[in-house]
């Protein structure tokens, strides 16, 4: 992005470098410098409802792989060269994980929206709120709000690759009393799928509290301390993988 | 109270369909939405165990059955491609279908592969 002459002379040297070398560390150093790039191209895909941070961690692999591919003898900047292969990380990040069925954009907005409505509504009613309840708070139709809830789920319904990724796993951490670290350490997870036993903690500790422990998604949320739809999202998610996993291990 | 029928084609992007409809018929049972989740996840477990991931030839018709205060929900399938054996459940199927409906039984028969759930308002 916005490097001066003598910022630019130096990281063409260290681009010849690396691409001689191949220094792990240089690699590093590289992708440190050019971060700013990949922050920038993920910022333009923060429309589509998905978090910032996830687009940048796309974003990254994008640059990751520029920094390995650029040749610094063709003569191209690096930025003219990477701008494209990252871009092309977060569409296809957006074909193979987005909203497998075209979600318009009022309603993946009201499905953002709709996440804090039921926190609100929730706390208020001390239980889970009825569709009308919320369609009323949030001055919508009923049948708005189950698309929108509909959404939730075709959202990245379709993501049949294994890694959820240990997003946010440190602040998990620190969210979660003795108790919830002792279930998620139990072999209990692993009794009836093995499958199970390879997800993020987070995914892993929401699906024994709502299928082994019957806690309902409202109470998980407010367990670990994110909102109902989110725990909605990540149950659809986590089942549909199970499924496309159960499935290739029938095959293999 | 009522009944609705739905007739869509065997192939896991119609799923959404039945999810929804599933969710608007929970609704007018006055379900909260933590149970018109668990509805969504034991229909789609459902129709899973049924048509299975890559689709089938044929339709699939699910059938809900509004009471006042529970809902339940039928579904065969009519499939072009030959054997219609009874769906079989995996063990952690069955551990999730426990979790979030208060019935749930699939079969084989003359009319082709079906499965029944059902589930209670609570309070």
């Amino acid at each position: 992005m916005a490097f001066d002459n003598k910022e630019r002379d130096e990281l063409r040297h260290r681009f010849h470098e690396y691409a001689k070398t191949r220094d792990p560390a240089l690699r590093d150093e590289l992708i440190t410098a050019h971060m700013g790039l990949a922050e920038y191209l993920a910022r333009r895909f923060t429309n589509r409802g998905e978090p910032l941070d996830d687009l940048v961690q796309v974003a990254s692999l994008g640059l990751l792989k520029a920094v390995d591919r650029f040749d610094p003898e063709r003569g191209l900047e690096f930025s003219t060269y990477a701008t494209p292969t990252i871009v092309g990380e977060l569409k296809r990040h957006f074909r193979d994980k987005g909203w497998a069925v075209r979600v318009p954009r009022r309603v993946q907005e009201l499905h953002l929206r709709l996440g804090a409505v039921v926190s609100v509504l929730s706390q208020e009613h001390g239980r889970s709120p009825t569709i009308g309840e919320i369609a009323q708070a949030a001055a919508v139709s009923e049948e708005e709000v189950l698309e929108a809830i509909e959404a939730g789920h075709a959202y990245r319904f379709t993501s049949l690759d294994a890694p959820t990724g240990n997003d946010d796993e440190g602040a998990l951490s620190a969210q979660l009393g003795e108790e919830d670290q002792g279930l998620i350490d139990s072999e209990h997870r692993v009794t009836l799928s093995p499958l199970i036993a390879e997800f993020p903690r987070r995914e892993r500790l929401i699906l024994h509290l709502r299928f082994f422990e019957g806690l309902t998604q409202s109470e998980i949320a407010t367990r670990l301390g994110i909102s109902q739809m989110h725990v909605s999202r990540l149950l659809a998610r986590s089942l549909a993988q199970l499924r496309a996993r159960a499935e290739g291990d029938e095959s293999s | 109270m009522g009944e609705v029928r739905l007739e869509v084609p065997a192939s896991p992007e119609f799923f959404r369909i039945a999810r929804i409809m599933v969710a608007g018929v929970a609704s007018r049972v006055g379900f909260t939405l933590d149970e018109v989740e668990d509805l969504r996840i034991a229909i789609d477990e459902l129709c899973f165990a049924l048509v299975g991931r890559g689709g089938r030839l044929g339709t699939l018709s699910v059938q809900y059955e509004v009471g006042t205060d529970d809902l339940t929900v039928r579904g065969t399938g009519h499939f072009a491609d030959g054997a219609d054996e009874p769906p079989v459940l995996s063990a952690l199927s069955e551990q999730i279908l426990g979790a979030v409906v208060d019935e749930c039984e699939v079969s084989g028969g003359p009319d082709g592969p079906s499965f029944r759930m059902f589930k209670r308002r609570a309070g």
